[in-house]
């Protein structure tokens, strides 16, 4: 094989032709950009060298500013300030009113839409939006350091995601113009960073306690195949629930009283930090610079009393999940931990007394979920035709429907592995009817009320027929990344109904697009603006030539009719040739070119017939 | 044009014979054999219908798996493509003896929420119910092999009775480790 390798002196081996993916981590309080380069998985740095970068986003009147730049602003302009928008993805207008207390922004409802809004000085912008402009600047850095736009991406969620949750990341990812190859769970992403695909064949948990989130999952290693054997943890409890609870602490300890939002941002970022210096020494300062200053000494002690019963309700969702996979404790391989705050000693020692283990916390637990991201990213992309790797998922919740008396049928349960599609048949119970609702939730509550709601699909357009008759069978798929799609046919007749999906808490595909065409950057429109004026010279140059032909043999070769459909074709091209668009230029461009289709091989032969004539044979270059 | 792998049955798709006692190691085996060429993620570089067709393929064996993997579902499914005319999941059994015994297993279970050792106790119903399955697996290939498929049918729906009790067992000997 060397031998093929060696290049003609002078001449430099052409570089392995690699496609360019990335692996996003997205997370709660920071985000990750990843990307495998010569066989080896790093973290892209910033100009400044540094790779993590904050989920803040500040909107003014003007500009977007994503990360430190952004995190600055947060105790000054905490209105125009938005963190941690991870935790609103896939959630509706009362789930943001219960964080009213928690976050300062103002919340607004959109016109027919069931997102929410935030209030900014630069506009209303939805938790989509925000997420978008963080992958926006992800991309723009990946782009600066591989010299070129990432082909592919792979975007990690937390395993718990619900199918809105991830939905709403998709479309950010869509609003942010990135090609989502996947949607990976972050507990997977990080057992593949730790290359235990290489490792004997077992058993692993997967640790990850976040900012915003906690995530366990029990995986099965066989043959370079992950599988999930199950997942478990809770959407919002992770170390900003720690920051919150040293918070409330200090507030109690100085006695400060009317916290505006300013207040509680110092309040919660000199929480952070004490909890950044307990982790390696025995005690932190804090201080608040406020018009009421105060500093205080706290104790590692105390501050693990205060976040015990947090880590608890970490390890009982441990249990669960161990409960779920069918599986003992004892029999865990590796545990691997994930996420900043794996950091907190009291975390790391309760997991190891727990599992009766070690954990693995030699990669930094920042990165980890983005390093493996790119891994599947470059494997996904074909740049590793001889991997085995393979991830495996479930479905975190189960999904159901709404039946009689406002009660959930499990559809699919959760821990179900992933494509799955299940079908369920219907009859009507109306003569003639000719629709039908079918409301969908997700969770593991008896009742719809208690469920999450994912959608409502209404089936419209199957043939009317007496009541009964109608057989309509539903389809409920679920693809490789989680997300629900409904297809629905009447079988009897094989008619597919028409199905109008109302998003309980998401985007509609309509209101995307409209964000997409508002978020249009200079340089899209320059691209629009380059491509329409190609497309009206490359219809002068069709019109020149076709008048041209025209004078010169149109009369001859073609009859009244050929030579009347290929005018009003091309007056048609020169009408709209000012104010089309470059699609439908293109469109009009290839309809004169489909007319005179007949007409040009006729000139074609014709004119082959007249250089030919009165020439031997053997002149003819052949 | 229809794939191979949605129109075979679920033993064909997963190469093993129609019966009813089959290795589990050579089930995993197939599975995965089976999700490494037609998972998704094996196809992300296709076209619009190659892709949408992986979906389709991976659901399948994926519902194989399922349906294989579980004792009750597997003895159904073999009874549906044996030609059997399956009563639908809530029919009861006529066996009274036997809804005895289930309702006596069930209160031991609820019982053992009460009073002390209830983990000790737990588990001798445990491997009871264990050995009661046993049986009736036992039973129920007898009298499928046999082609008293009725009776078989008795046999599957017991075992789902006696797995009901299990799932319940379970359920409490998880809630008396929790802590």
């Amino acid at each position: 094989m060397a031998l093929l390798q060696i290049s003609e002196p002078g001449e430099s081996s052409a570089p392995h032709q690699r496609r360019l993916a990335v692996g996003i981590d997205l997370g709660t309080t920071n985000s990750l950009v990843a990307s495998v380069r010569s066989g080896e998985a790093i973290c892209l740095p910033d100009e400044r060298g540094r790779s993590l970068l904050p989920s803040v986003v500040h909107y003014d009147g003007n500009q977007v500013l994503v990360g430190y730049e952004a995190r600055a602003l947060q105790a000054v302009d905490p209105l125009n300030t938005i963190a941690s928008v991870k935790r609103l993805m896939g959630r509706g207008q009362e789930d943001v009113t219960r964080l009213a207390n928690v976050v300062p922004h103002e919340f607004v409802a959109a016109e027919a839409s069931t997102v929410p809004r935030i209030r900014t000085a630069g506009g209303d912008f939805s938790a989509v939006e925000i997420s978008g402009e963080i992958l926006k600047c992800l991309a723009q850095r990946a782009e600066q350091s591989l010299g070129g736009g990432p082909e592919g991406v792979v975007i990690t969620v937390p395993a718990y995601f619900d199918d809105a949750q991830r939905q709403a990341t998709r479309d950010a990812a869509r609003f942010a113009g990135l090609n989502l190859f996947r949607l990976l769970n972050e507990p997977t992403a990080a057992a593949v960073a730790y290359g235990l695909d290489q490792d004997a064949d077992g058993l692993i948990a997967v640790y990850d306690l976040g900012g915003g989130t906690f995530d366990i999952s029990i995986l099965r290693l066989n043959k370079g195949v992950f599988e999930v054997l199950a997942t478990g943890g809770d959407s919002s409890l992770g170390g900003d629930d720690m920051d919150h609870a040293l918070g409330e602490w200090i507030v109690e300890q100085a006695g400060f009283s009317d916290i505006d939002a300013v207040l509680a941002r110092k309040i919660l970022i000199a929480a952070r930090s004490a909890k950044e210096q307990l982790s390696h020494g025995d005690s932190a300062t804090i201080s608040i610079d406020h018009a009421q200053p105060w500093q205080a000494e706290i104790e590692r002690a105390q501050f693990s009393d205060l976040i015990e019963p947090l880590v608890r309700k970490t390890l009982s969702a441990c249990r669960r999940a161990l409960r779920d996979a069918g599986i003992d404790k004892q029999e865990i391989a590796e545990v691997v931990m994930v996420g900043g705050s794996t950091r907190v000693p009291l975390v790391q020692t309760m997991v190891g007394d727990f599992f009766g283990r070690k954990p693995m916390c030699e990669l930094d637990p920042d990165q980890v979920v983005a390093l493996g991201a790119s891994i599947q990213a470059d494997i996904l992309a074909g740049n590793k035709p001889d991997s085995d790797m393979l991830l495996l998922d479930v479905l975190p919740l189960s999904l159901g429907i709404e039946t009689m008396g406002g009660l959930c049928e499990k559809i699919i349960e959760r821990n179900t592995a992933i494509p799955v599609a299940r079908a369920q048949e219907f009859t009507t119970f109306k003569d003639g009817q000719t629709a039908m609702s079918i409301h969908v939730v997700q969770g593991e509550r008896e009742l719809v009320s208690d469920c999450r709601s994912l959608a409502r699909f209404e089936l419209r357009g199957f043939p009317p027929m007496v009541a009964g008759a109608a057989r309509i069978r539903v389809t409920y798929q679920v693809d490789a990344d989680g997300l629900m799609s409904v297809t629905a046919e009447e079988t009897t007749s094989g008619v597919a109904a028409d199905i109008v999906v109302k998003p309980s808490y998401g985007l509609t595909d309509q209101e995307i697009e409209t964000m997409l065409r508002a978020s249009m950057d200079h340089a899209r429109e320059d691209i629009e603006a380059r491509m329409l004026r190609e497309q009206q010279v490359e219809a002068r140059r069709v019109i020149e030539a076709i008048d041209a032909a025209l004078v010169q043999d149109g009369e001859a070769l073609l009859s009244e009719s050929e030579l009347s459909a290929i005018r009003l074709k091309r007056n048609e091209l020169e009408e709209r040739l000012e104010s089309a668009g470059s699609d439908e230029l293109k469109q009009l461009i290839k309809a004169v070119e489909q007319v005179s289709e007949t007409y040009v091989a006729r000139r074609m032969n014709a004119s082959v017939r007249q250089a030919l004539a009165g020439k031997q044979i053997d002149e003819v270059d052949v | 044009m229809q794939s191979p792998e949605l129109s075979l049955d679920y033993f064909e798709l997963f190469g093993l014979n129609p019966v009813f006692d089959i290795d589990p190691i050579l089930l995993n085996a197939a599975q995965q054999r089976l999700q490494a060429s037609h998972h998704p993620d094996r196809h992300v570089g296709s076209n619009e219908q190659d892709k949408r067709l992986s979906v389709q393929i991976a659901s399948r064996v994926n519902q194989a798996y399922e349906t294989l993997r579980d004792p009750v579902k597997r003895s159904r499914y073999l009874l549906e493509i044996n030609g059997a005319t399956l009563p639908d999941d809530s029919a009861t059994t006529a066996d009274t003896e036997f809804l005895m015994e289930q309702i006596e297993l069930r209160e031991a279970v609820e019982a053992c929420r009460q009073g002390e050792d209830a983990l000790a106790r737990s588990e001798a119903i445990e491997t009871r119910l264990e050995q009661r399955a046993a049986g009736l697996a036992r039973e129920f290939v007898e009298r499928f092999e046999a082609g008293r498929f009725d009776e078989a049918i008795e046999s599957s729906r017991k075992m789902q009775f006696v797995q009901r009790i299990q799932q319940q067992l379970d359920e409490l000997q998880f809630e008396l480790e929790d802590f």
